[in-house]
């Protein structure tokens, strides 16, 4: 298991997170970083396609409660992994492999940290079994 | 491509042959073919059904002496399971030219997918060991091979998981629900004989979602607001008023019409026997956003008050179709 790098995605909102920072640059450090327009844009079917393409977490990066430019997608999307996590956990799969972080940062530069943080985490889980 | 005569029509040509067969399923798909009553004699007036085991007493060896391609439909019933269903769907894949995936179980793994919630070894213990009503104490198991006075006896051999029929051989047709009801199995029958089908792949029946159709539809309010879920025995629920508006989680507005709304008419909340409308793979992913949606809540605590209130999530988003969906199954 040592040698086992956690493959991860990361959602992020563009309206929070990065948007003044140097976008190569984050790129160049967050693997499958996907800035989208609204984290509630984050749908149960995204996240579960992400773990059929073979990731082994899933982080979303939305806007603090109550800061949405959209009203409410971030609380919105917040509800759908609190769901989707049942969903996961029924199948096994451990819920802490999705993961909302609700802040901001402009700069992005806690990005690279979170995703360190939580590969941390998945490390110790393994990889997500394909059936 | 026209199949057979229509009654009271001279016959020309040998009559279209046609299967019918259950796997993993319960026998009411069976039945709902019986059900079709006075139908039914049109359809075994213009077709011979060479091999029903629940109605007929054939056996498997006269499927195999049978020419490739030489029975016109095989309907097949129920998932798989094991390796003796395995067997039977391979066997009428080969002698068909068409086979419809019928009912639930088939097109979805149905009620017995859910099932791949627990492992094999789960379902072992239970059933041989663990059960309160079982006595077990020289700890045997179903073995593939026994022998039991010098002869070898053989049983199927019991899958890791529920398979749907399509996970297991190639399909041309689907007709949903649990089972499916009969004006549907009428049209799939007529479609087959008249040779009028539409792509292969299809589902045959509607396209849109179960809402669409239903008569309470006009009383779902623009904004759902569900603070806790209930069951519908927790209330006394009104007869024409949408279920979510009554904070029943009803699966209308993610399940395929053309069931009739039977299950609202008797004012159940529609579980999803039609499996996904069109387009849509797992809808149990599709309906959380809408539940989401619909759920009123302000804060952490309320949230997790409204997710007490949900009776295993999984099992009711998935209780048709865990075996189809992106999950599929429980992992060890
Ligand atoms: S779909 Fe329903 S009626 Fe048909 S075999 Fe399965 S459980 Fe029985
Ligand atoms: S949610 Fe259920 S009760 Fe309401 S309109 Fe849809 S099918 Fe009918
Ligand atoms: S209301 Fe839903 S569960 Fe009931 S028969 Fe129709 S599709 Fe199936």
């Amino acid at each position: 298991m040592s040698d086992f790098e956690p493959k991860l995605v990361c959602f992020s909102c563009r309206f929070g997170w990065g948007y003044l920072g140097d976008q190569h640059a984050l790129s160049a450090q967050i693997k499958n970083w996907i800035p989208i327009i609204c984290s509630g844009k984050v749908d149960a079917t995204h996240v579960l396609d992400a773990f059929k393409h073979g990731a082994d977490g899933v982080l979303i990066l939305g806007c603090p409660a109550g800061e949405c430019h959209y009203q409410d997608g971030n609380a919105e999307s917040k509800k759908r992994i609190l769901l989707l996590q049942k969903l996961l956990d029924a199948c096994g799969i451990d819920p802490s492999r999705v993961r909302m972080e609700m802040s901001l940062d402009p700069e992005g530069k806690k990005i690279p940290g979170l995703v360190k943080n939580m590969s941390d985490t998945i490390k110790k889980l393994g990889p997500v079994k394909m059936v | 491509m026209k199949y057979g005569t229509k009654r009271g029509e001279t016959e020309m040509v040998a009559k279209p042959k046609v299967a019918i067969t259950w796997l993993g399923g319960c026998g009411g798909c069976d039945e709902a073919v019986v059900d079709l009553n006075e139908a039914l004699l049109d359809v075994t007036n213009a077709v011979d059904v060479i091999f029903w085991p629940v109605a007929l007493d054939f056996k498997y060896h006269h499927l195999e002496k049978m020419a490739d391609g030489d029975i016109v439909l095989s309907i097949i019933n129920g998932n798989v399971r094991n390796s003796e269903q395995e067997e039977v769907a391979k066997l009428l894949r080969k002698k068909s030219k068409l086979v419809l995936s019928f009912g639930a179980c088939a097109c979805f793994g149905g009620t017995p997918g859910m099932a791949n919630f627990r492992t094999k070894d789960d379902i072992f213990n239970w059933v041989y060991r663990d059960a309160p009503t079982v006595v077990n104490p020289q700890g045997n198991y179903p073995q593939v091979k026994t022998k039991v006075d010098g002869k070898e006896l053989t049983l199927p051999a019991f899958y890791e998981q529920v398979f749907a029929l399509n996970q297991i051989i190639d399909v041309d047709y689907y007709l949903p629900g649990c089972p499916p009801p009969p004006d549907l199995i009428a049209n799939a029958v007529t479609a087959v004989l008249e040779g009028k089908l539409p792509p292969k792949g299809s589902t045959l029946a509607p396209h849109k979602a179960l809402c669409d159709s239903c008569k309470r539809n006009k009383t779902k309010p623009q904004r759902i607001a569900i603070k806790e879920l209930k069951r519908i025995h927790e209330i006394e629920a009104s007869p024409d008023t949408c279920f979510l508006a009554q904070g029943v989680l009803c699966l209308g507005m993610a399940t395929r019409d053309g069931c009739g709304a039977v299950c609202i008419e008797t004012n159940i909340p529609c579980r999803g026997c039609f499996g996904p409308v069109e387009g849509v793979k797992d809808a149990g992913a599709k309906t959380i956003a809408a539940l989401a949606s619909m759920l009123d809540v302000q804060n952490d605590d309320e949230m997790k008050k409204a997710m007490d209130s949900i009776d295993d999530l999984a099992g009711y988003l998935y209780r048709f179709s865990l075996p189809t969906s992106s999950l599929k199954k429980r992992r060890t």
